[in-house]
């Protein structure tokens, strides 16, 4: 039996390819939809989950989302540095740590924060040590850099018109961990050089009696902050009412009940805080009514290509009349006949959905590495049980569509299918 | 083997007036040989399809020994034919793709597992065809080997009766000669009945019995003294 199908196949290899190949590339657009949505929702789901809290001058939610999640560059308007003094002395806050946006170094995002913040992303480093000196940075795990290498920060990025900051280099200590978010592409460097750098070290009238991480009794720290930076600076990581003006601060909650009450405090005329999972979760869901449109076409197209079929096969059981007749008449039984015909259908079918697979989980993965390449987000590409329930639906189908001309080859007589 | 009795049978096809076929009754012994000519048009395929249960009768009854084939349904009529009647056509009726020695157990594999013995079986009667290369694909086959090829095929079952459709009408005049010759030999040689709607004189000339077919009725019965 199979290899009466099979020499049939070979019989009609140009139409049976072509029917596998219109089978394959439309489950492979389905295919491709659904585990790319999948991909994209999941992989920023896992990217937004570091940060908890979001808070930053008021203006739009998505932007300043997108900007703290993915670093996306976008001009951030400024909130008051009162603010992040006010978080990092608040007794509901784990930590708040400030980011500034603004400079790149080779297309990659340099971007100015805290000791903390980078212990919150890599609770322990790939390699070297955390900043310490106001010339250092920490590196995410993407950027293809040595330990010592020197970074020249840009101001904006080379592609609009930035300019070289040529009063500092930064010098690589450490790199982080691979976090599978947009921050393996950062370069972290400590916020007080990005401020000095834009001339905004309002502190340099001031003398801090801290230290890095050490709340008391550091020594004191003679600074001058014209508009040379002194790279062998120590940090300073205390902030008070003087602090410059930031994009914005991550904010690490106490608990679940201490995040919603920071974000209904901190939204007000002048700030705004978002939970970036939230914002997303909004985005998705627009991101969900694209991927039901195109699933809908995908589906569509597959109903197109399934009518064809049919119409093909349809005709071709006439155009095999005579073989049809002639095995009857030679004793196979109808049941063999009607196999036959019915299982040739399917199997094209079988191996239209498995290329179509194989085709639509290539073409999301590569999608998905061009997007990680391009963001650093990890988008996993990966099959889920409810797609389980998609398949038996596209198996039942193709049993019952198959079954069409496996009938119309039963209803000829065979005496009427050799004559013809 | 297996004797044919027909009675009163009409065949009639919608929108014709008269039968096609119209027998009152033919009877042909077991082992007996019966070549049936006429005129296109006289009845003589619409007569083996109806003896081989290809086409329901319109009225009357189509026996082989005791099975009277015009009463069962399609399914069973099949399998009678299947397992009692080998079947010869003009136009061979072989499938491309497959070796020779498949073709001749196609029809038996399609409905059951191969018995033992059947594979030497196959052998056997493709080699006393004169088939040499029994994997030879059947596509590069000439036209007289296919024949023999399908005659293989008819008789891989032991049918009792062997039905040839004008079995060498598609064949050149010798190589038909030689089909012919196969056909006669094996049917004997296996004890079958054998049924041959022909032109070919010759063919008929071996056969003995002779029937002629015209608008449907027997209009001669010629040589029956002597194949009975």
């Amino acid at each position: 039996m199979m290899g009466f199908i099979l020499a049939d196949l070979r019989r009609f290899k140009g139409g049976a390819l072509a029917v596998v190949v219109l089978i394959a590339l439309s489950v492979a657009l389905s295919v491709a939809v659904t585990l790319q949505e999948r991909a994209v929702r999941l992989g920023s789901a896992r990217a937004a989950e570091k940060f908890d809290l979001v808070v930053g001058a008021a203006g739009s939610e998505t932007q300043l989302a997108l900007s703290a999640v993915f670093l996306q560059p976008s001009p951030l308007p400024l909130m008051s540095g009162a603010v992040l003094e006010k978080l990092a002395r608040d007794p509901r806050v784990s930590f708040a740590a400030p980011v500034g946006f603004g400079d790149s170094a080779d297309g990659r995002p340099v971007v100015g924060t805290t000791t903390a913040l980078v212990t919150a992303l890599s609770p322990t480093l790939a390699e070297g040590a955390i900043f310490a000196r106001l010339g250092e940075a920490v590196i995410g795990a993407d950027v293809p850099m040595r330990l010592g290498a020197q970074i020249k920060p840009m101001h904006g990025a080379a592609d609009s018109g930035g300019h070289t900051h040529v009063e500092l280099a930064y010098t690589v200590r450490g790199r982080m961990a691979p976090t599978g978010t947009a921050w393996d592409r950062a370069i972290l460097v400590p916020i007080r050089a990005v401020w000095q750098l834009h001339g905004m070290g309002a502190e340099a009238e001031h003398g801090h009696d801290h230290g890095d991480e050490a709340p008391d009794g550091a020594a004191a720290e003679d600074h001058d902050h014209a508009v040379h930076v002194e790279p062998d600076a120590a940090l300073d990581e205390h902030f008070d009412a003087e602090t410059p003006g930031i994009p914005a601060v991550l904010v690490k909650p106490k608990t679940m009940g201490d995040a919603y009450r920071l974000r209904q405090e901190y939204r007000s005329e002048t700030t705004l805080a978002v939970f970036p999972a939230e914002v997303l979760t909004r985005l998705y869901a627009t991101l969900g009514d694209a991927r039901s449109l195109l699933l809908a076409i995908a589906i569509a197209t597959q109903a197109i290509v399934v009518a064809a079929i049919l119409l093909v096969t349809i005709m071709h059981v006439g155009a095999r009349r005579r073989q049809i007749g002639a095995l009857r008449a030679f004793g196979a039984p109808r049941r063999a006949v009607f196999a036959i015909v019915w299982g040739e259908l399917f199997l094209l079918l079988l191996a239209g959905f498995a290329l179509g697979l194989a085709i639509g989980y290539g073409a999301a993965w590569a999608i998905s590495a061009a997007l990680a390449s391009a963001t650093a987000v990890h988008m996993p590409v990966e099959f889920t049980r409810a797609d389980l329930s998609l398949a038996m639906w596209f198996a039942a189908l193709a049993v019952l569509v198959s079954i069409v001309p496996a009938l119309s080859a039963l209803r000829l007589s065979p005496a009427a299918a050799l004559r013809a | 083997m297996l004797a044919l009795d027909i009675a009163a049978l009409e065949m009639r096809f919608p929108g014709l007036d008269t039968p096609v076929l119209s027998i009152e009754n033919l009877h042909l012994p077991a082992g007996g040989g019966l070549a049936i000519t006429g005129a296109s048009g006289s009845g003589k395929s619409t007569l083996v399809n109806v003896v081989t249960g290809l086409e329901p009768a319109t009225r009357g009854s189509v026996c082989w020994g005791d099975t009277e084939i015009t009463r069962l349904p399609t399914g069973r009529r099949d399998a009678f034919r299947a397992a009692h009647i080998g079947l010869v056509m003009q136009d061979f009726h072989l499938f491309p793709g497959l070796s020779a020695y498949e073709n001749v157990v196609l029809p038996v594999r399609l409905a059951r597992r191969l018995k033992p013995g059947e594979r030497e079986r196959a052998l056997h009667l493709l080699e006393i065809s004169g088939i040499a290369r029994p994997g030879q694909p059947i596509e590069t086959l000439s036209r007289g080997e296919m024949q023999r090829v399908a005659v293989a095929r008819a008789l891989l079952p032991k049918p009792g009766v062997i039905v040839a459709d004008e079995p060498t009408a598609s064949l050149d005049r010798r190589i038909g000669g030689e089909v012919a010759d196969l056909i006669v030999r094996l049917a004997r040689a296996e004890g079958a009945t054998l049924l041959v709607v022909t032109h070919d004189p010759a063919l008929v000339e071996r056969i003995g019995r002779h029937i002629v077919l015209d608008g449907g009725r027997i209009i001669e019965d010629a040589g029956k003294a002597e194949a009975a």
